[in-house]
């Protein structure tokens, strides 16, 4: 078990009540044909190259960038509770990589409370990329990260 | 390698001697020796560390005499901040693009099984 502590430390978190039943809300978030409707930005197009809605099962999906290069997210399953639970592993590449996603779905008198985390690796970990050299590559991926982003974010 | 060259603040931050050069002089400003005396490494390895930093737009470097003061510039470590807060920015967007799309999902339903009275 992971301290509690230790995690708020490195986590984002966004919280919203849809007024909406879980079994819709979870639908949205797990179906692919309604995934692809959501998760691009605007002006954005995904495309689902890989769906296996399972644990251990992998999920990739690519979003072609105006330089020609791909924007890829892609994750394995690690904990699905039908229908209140989905943890994954997920990497944002070229942005992020090695972080965990936790989404909730809580039903409150057919309201859904809708519970959205990004957990960022371990300090140790990022040490460990320390080591590795992952930093010094840092300098010539904040360029590309800074397109991407501001493309994104408009 | 460009990479070796490019002197902005994600440059300056790449290294662990100089992210703690930044804690060190970020609460205020220090002469060379004493940044020095923090570290198990030569005086010319910090000043040439230092040099990078103030390169990099991050440290200002004031000669008073003999000693060699060293302070942050606050605007530029911002620019890291700003970087991680638009990241944060992207996923709030798309749960809210998310959200937008519940509802519309939700609006579908409700009138494919005429619940409208």
């Amino acid at each position: 078990m992971e301290d509690q502590n230790e995690i708020s430390k490195r986590v984002l978190t966004i919280k919203k009540t849809f007024n909406v039943p879980r079994k819709t809300v979870w639908e949205a978030w797990t179906d692919p044909e309604h995934l692809i409707q959501w998760w691009a930005p605007k002006g954005m197009k995904i495309t689902i190259v890989q769906h296996e809605f399972k644990v251990g099962g992998r999920w990739k999906y690519t979003m072609p960038m105006p330089d020609g290069s791909e924007f890829i997210s892609e994750g394995v399953y690690t904990e699905i509770v039908i229908p209140e639970k989905i943890v994954t592993s997920a990497n944002f590449r070229p942005m992020t990589e090695g972080v965990t996603l936790h989404v909730l779905f809580e039903e409150i008198g057919g309201k859904t409370n809708f519970t959205f985390s990004v957990i960022h690796p371990t300090e140790e970990y990022c040490r460990q990329q320390e080591k590795m050299g992952f930093y010094n590559g840092w300098g010539s991926a904040f360029d590309r990260l800074e397109k991407i982003l501001s493309f994104i974010t408009g | 390698m460009t990479a070796e060259t490019r002197r902005d603040v994600f440059q300056a931050i790449a290294d662990p001697t100089r992210r703690k050069i930044i804690d060190l002089i970020s609460h205020q400003s220090m002469n060379l020796k004493a940044i020095a005396d923090s570290f198990n490494i030569s005086r010319p390895a910090i000043s040439q560390q230092i040099k990078i930093l103030h390169e990099c737009g991050l440290v200002e470097i004031k000669r008073e005499g003999r000693e060699t003061f060293c302070s942050i510039q606050p605007q530029e470590l911002k620019k890291i901040a700003d970087w991680a807060e638009r990241y944060s920015r992207l996923w709030e967007e798309r749960i809210d693009m998310f959200e937008t799309y519940v509802n519309k999902l939700h609006g579908k339903k409700n009138k494919k099984h005429g619940r409208s009275k």
